[in-house]
């Protein structure tokens, strides 16, 4: 009986003590991260997310918006950390008192991609400034998402630059869909035009018909991501020691690395460089 | 203001340099010829504030031209350099400084040297000359002949009379070539703080180690014609051009 018994005791005792660190250990730790879609879609947070869980225990949910709204739904405490790829809505979100500071983290790029034919003549064109001429100037078709977004807003501010308003132009060689990445990149092939897509979209794109890849590399067609962490003296609900964990391990040489081993398609898609002095 | 002046990387006066007013910079078909040799091949390139632009590429690339021409020393034969939406003058000029590999001294004094670029802009003043000299470390040095310094004291002398024009842009074209480790990394810290202070950096360099250093974008030029202008991590992780590929790996790229 006694060697039936004690077993049985030891079961049972463990079962007790099992179940009363049960609510200890599911202590919820969380936060949640406001980021844009075409960041999420890259599939970069699968990624590195949970590198950061296993190693803190902390989970990250994601938010993916608009930039615009990623930065609303921050402003009105909606959120722990904001990571977006608008400088100087980023700036002025810490200016205002919103984000305790901001931190370059890294970058990604855009291209243009365009028929084979190449009317415009801009294949390996090195400066984008000198393609966007070179279309404008054959008035070769463009077709633009002209939806506010992330995209547009950087293909405005390229065609800015290059000191061109194609919207002069717009029903003619300029094409505006107001529509999605893939929506437009799907006008684009379809009616032979240049279009301007962040590379991510572009490698996982399926109706890529005999489109090429016209210009890359050139430093304005980079995008600068940066993250920083909601003020919790404006929202005190913010959670600032996990958000602050986040963002220490993010910059880290760790997750510096993480950021930079995510591959699609084999190609880096993010260009990790926290600490590079230009914040 | 200027006791602040005295630690280095710390503002030298509290005009700070402002490149809003010069940047970004575009250049559009800039072209050099040379009787029946083109030198710069209609090269187009955005200049834009906050980072530190390399300009790397092999022998005779045409990487001194390059700036050169956009520091106004030559004329173009054909094309435009706008700075800040204004083509390149005589006052864009003023507000850019230039080191040569080789320093061209006065036979006067370290501190006559520094006074002499001060006077010239109306500048003068001994707090000045002295705060100056302290920054790049020759304060010790103000009354020796500028003739003995060595060859990193006479770069150090030389980066002093450039930063005294409290440039918005500052040219380097081989500044620590043949120079001792030592001197090289103060240069480039100097250098580094004038970035920090909001001086625009565009800086010619054989020396890859140094590229990687510094470089926040890097412009390659090959041939007189510039084949890449992207940001430094990607620029030597993965350049765009077989070119440059060579360049990295040491390989003669002809």
């Amino acid at each position: 009986m006694p060697g039936r018994f004690l077993p049985f005791l030891a079961t049972l005792a463990f079962a007790v003590l099992a179940g009363a660190a049960g609510p200890v250990l599911a202590e919820d730790r969380s936060i949640l991260l406001q980021s844009t879609t075409s960041t999420a879609n890259s599939g970069l947070y699968e990624h590195i997310l949970p590198l950061f869980e296993k190693k803190t225990g902390i989970k990250v949910d994601v938010v993916a918006v608009g930039t615009g709204q990623a930065i609303r739904n921050a402003m009105n405490g909606d959120g722990d950390v904001l990571l977006v790829h608008a400088k100087t809505a980023e700036e002025t979100f810490v200016a205002e008192g919103f984000g305790v500071a901001r931190h370059d983290v890294m970058y990604n790029d855009f291209i243009v991609v365009g028929p084979p034919a190449d009317p415009a003549g801009i294949k390996a064109t090195a400066n984008t400034a000198t393609a966007l001429e070179k279309i404008a100037g054959a008035k070769a078709p463009f077709a633009s998402r002209a939806d506010n977004s992330g995209t547009h807003k950087k293909e405005m501010s390229l065609w800015k630059a290059a000191g061109i308003d194609p919207t002069s132009a717009s029903g003619t060689w300029y094409r505006e869909t107001g529509s999605g990445m893939g929506a437009t990149l799907n006008a684009a092939v379809g009616m032979g035009a240049y279009a301007l897509t962040d590379r991510g979209t572009w490698i996982s794109f399926k109706n890529k018909g005999d489109h090429e890849i016209m210009v890359e590399g050139d430093l304005e067609l980079f995008n600068q991501y940066g993250i920083i962490l909601v003020s919790p003296d404006k929202h005190p609900k913010v959670k600032a020691r996990e958000g602050q964990a986040f963002i220490d391990w993010i910059l880290s040489a760790e997750g510096q690395r993480a950021i930079a081993s995510y591959k699609l398609g084999g190609q880096q898609l993010f260009f990790p460089n926290a600490g590079s002095g230009n914040s | 203001m200027l006791e602040a002046a005295a630690i280095p990387g710390q503002p030298l006066s509290d005009a700070s340099p402002v490149t809003g007013e010069l940047l970004p910079a575009r250049v559009r078909g800039l072209t050099l010829e040379v009787g029946a040799k083109r030198l710069i091949d209609r090269v187009d390139l955005a200049l834009t504030a906050g980072s530190v632009t390399l300009v790397l590429g092999p022998t005779g690339a045409g990487k001194s031209l390059l700036l050169r021409l956009l520091h106004g020393m030559i004329e173009p034969s054909e094309g435009e350099i706008i700075w800040g939406g204004a083509p390149l003058s005589e006052a864009v000029r003023r507000r850019q400084a230039m080191v040569f590999q080789r320093p061209i001294l006065l036979r006067r004094s370290v501190a006559a040297n520094v006074d002499f670029v001060l006077k010239l802009r109306g500048l003068f003043s001994e707090e000045r000359r002295r705060a100056l000299l302290q920054h790049v470390g020759l304060a010790e040095r103000a009354r020796q002949p500028a003739r003995l310094l060595s060859g990193g004291e006479q770069q150090l002398l030389a980066l002093a009379r450039a930063l005294a024009l409290e440039p918005a842009v500052l040219f380097l074209d081989e500044p620590t070539a043949s120079l001792d480790p030592a001197s090289v990394l103060r240069i480039e810290e100097i250098v580094l703080a004038a970035h920090q202070r909001g001086t625009k950096v565009v800086f010619v360099t054989h020396d890859l180690a140094q590229a990687k250093r510094l470089a926040g974008d890097v412009i390659f030029i090959h041939r007189g014609r510039v084949l890449e202008h992207t940001p430094a991590e990607r620029f030597f992780a993965e350049p765009g051009s077989p070119e440059a590929r060579n360049y990295l790996a040491g390989r003669l790229v002809l």
